[in-house]
């Protein structure tokens, strides 16, 4: 079977994709709870979070960020990816039990690196929810081979 | 005698450049495929830990310390920086440090800068979390000792 995965070289700086949309569940905060070990009150007390700002729990920043790597697969065909080399990554909103949330990504950079066979890619993402507020928004970069 | 309430931090019980060792944690086979379960995510060889994975149990692993938890308002951002891969069956645990502690109106900003750093003692991730974190009320119970 052909590699159906994308090289660095056939990737272009402006090439905009969109992911389907996923619903976060309870049961999503619940199992990131028990991997995680992250059981801050803000993701699992729901009578106390019904007196804070958010008036109930809200999704772990990281979940959300989690996911949004699961929808990139979901969004483009695959990159012949090497590294995840990094990210810069702002949490602007919550995410709440039953929102629905979408990636918005964007290649904005490609840059060499001293080896001849692979190249550094930065991807521009933007995590949506139903409403259309931007909840996450942040840059990866990654390591994409080039074709010999 | 009454129980007193669990303990909390503070912003004004964070001691800027202290530093925080956490026990370790084994990654395994069962770690990976509910993390790809859960989020979708995974790596590309299956014998590697998703480098998204360790960052998540790296807040974990936050909790398994003698200091009580931060009063964390909001998590407002993270930079991350992998510097080496992780195999299933590898142990890591993680070394955080106070860089920033900065007052604002509402609370204040806390930036931590974390390493991720496996069972031979090299450093596989590194970055910083940046946290709005609550003041003390004045009747809050808590703090250190």
């Amino acid at each position: 079977m052909a590699d159906a995965r994308r090289y660095w070289d056939d990737i272009e700086v402006g090439e905009e994709y969109e992911s389907p949309g996923r619903t976060v569940t309870e049961t999503d905060i619940v199992l990131f709870a028990g991997l995680s070990g992250d059981y801050n009150v803000l993701h699992t007390d729901a009578e106390f979070m019904k007196q804070s700002i958010f008036g109930e729990r809200i999704a772990h920043g990281l979940l959300g960020l989690s996911i949004q790597a699961g929808l990139f697969t979901r969004a483009t065909q695959a990159y012949a990816t090497l590294a995840f080399v990094g990210l810069r990554w702002k949490f602007k909103g919550p995410i709440k039990i039953g929102d629905t949330i979408r990636l918005r990504a964007k290649v904005t950079a490609k840059k060499d690196t001293s080896k001849p066979d692979r190249g550094l890619l930065t991807v521009e993402r933007t995590v949506v929810n139903q409403r259309g507020e931007v909840v996450q928004e942040g840059e990866t970069d990654l390591l994409v081979e080039r074709r010999q | 005698m009454t129980t007193a309430a669990p303990a909390r931090f503070f912003f004004e019980d964070v001691v800027l450049h202290g530093v925080v060792e956490t026990p370790g944690i084994t990654v395994t086979q069962a770690h990976v495929n509910l993390y790809a379960g859960v989020t979708g995510d995974g790596a590309a060889d299956e014998a590697a830990a998703p480098d998204l994975l360790l960052l998540c149990l790296t807040t974990g692993l936050g909790w398994r310390v003698p200091q009580p938890p931060l009063v964390v308002l909001a998590f407002m951002g993270v930079e991350w920086h992998v510097d080496a891969p992780l195999r299933v069956g590898d142990t890591i645990h993680s070394r955080s440090r106070t860089a920033v502690k900065r007052s604002m109106r509402d609370g204040g900003v806390i930036i931590e800068e974390r390493q991720v750093i496996n069972q031979r003692g090299e450093t596989v991730q590194h970055g910083k979390f940046t946290f709005l974190v609550a003041r003390r009320p004045a009747t809050a119970q808590g703090g250190p000792a």
